[in-house]
């Protein structure tokens, strides 16, 4: 439940730096009035994450760090949500894209990243089966054959 | 999956109430939210096994006082 000071800032922060970003490329690609709009909507959404890490809600007290295990488990179960409607969207954009012949490389990267992101997160988080030899059927068998032949070593002695 | 989640019968309100608790300072107590004691209470949410053993201490009462595995909440 306590989370630290500076946990509260992570959620804003990010938001405003991934802005900032954005706003650059806007700044880039569409003039600096464009730029700056998305700047200010960047600042507006942060402090809008910022008020809403103050809440006691579930919501609230996930961004603001401060998450108890429920809480941990709502926003792991809100993330693979997430990502299942995410790879439905660039699943539909990419045969939208195919079907009007225009580019879809962009839902094939999405889609793609996402599913082999899922994959290795899978297999990293999950357990192997490399510890079958220490089952308790073959572990037993195990010391039943070892026990059988120290008493034979034991006899021809 | 994660919608398949075992939720046992739990004896929580009554502890609580025997006590003249209410659900924030239990929370404050056992250091979650208060909406969790309400998802516990309410049968909802299945505690992890540490927070289990700490709501049982608490209460200075033994886990399978607190909680009923033969009984599951219907969802």
């Amino acid at each position: 439940m306590k989370g630290n000071k500076g946990s509260r800032w992570y959620a804003p922060v990010t938001v405003i730096i991934g802005g900032s970003i954005i706003a650059l490329a806007v700044g880039i690609g569409h003039g600096s009035s464009k730029a700056l709009i998305t700047q200010i909507i960047t600042l507006v959404l942060g402090i809008g994450y910022f008020l809403l890490t103050r809440s006691n809600s579930d919501v609230g007290t996930i961004y603001g760090g401060r998450a108890d295990e429920r809480q941990h488990l709502v926003y792991l179960r809100a993330s693979a949500t997430a990502l299942r409607v995410m790879l439905g969207a660039a699943f539909v954009c990419a045969v939208i894209t195919v079907a009007l012949n225009d580019n879809y490389w962009q839902s094939d990267v999405i889609g793609s990243v996402g599913g082999v992101a899922f994959l290795v997160c899978l297999a990293a988080y999950g357990d192997d089966d490399d510890d079958r030899a220490h089952d308790s059927e073959e572990a037993m068998r195990d010391e039943t054959v070892r026990k059988a032949d120290e008493s034979r070593w034991e006899h021809d002695e | 999956m994660l919608s398949n989640l075992y939720i046992m019968k739990n004896s929580l309100r009554d502890q609580r109430t025997q006590r003249g608790l209410s659900q924030a300072e239990l929370a404050a107590g056992l250091g979650v939210s208060r909406q969790t004691v309400i998802a516990i209470e309410s049968g909802r949410y299945s505690p992890s096994l540490p927070l289990a053993f700490r709501i049982a201490k608490y209460f200075n009462v033994t886990v399978d006082t607190m909680f009923d595995p033969e009984e599951e909440v219907e969802q």
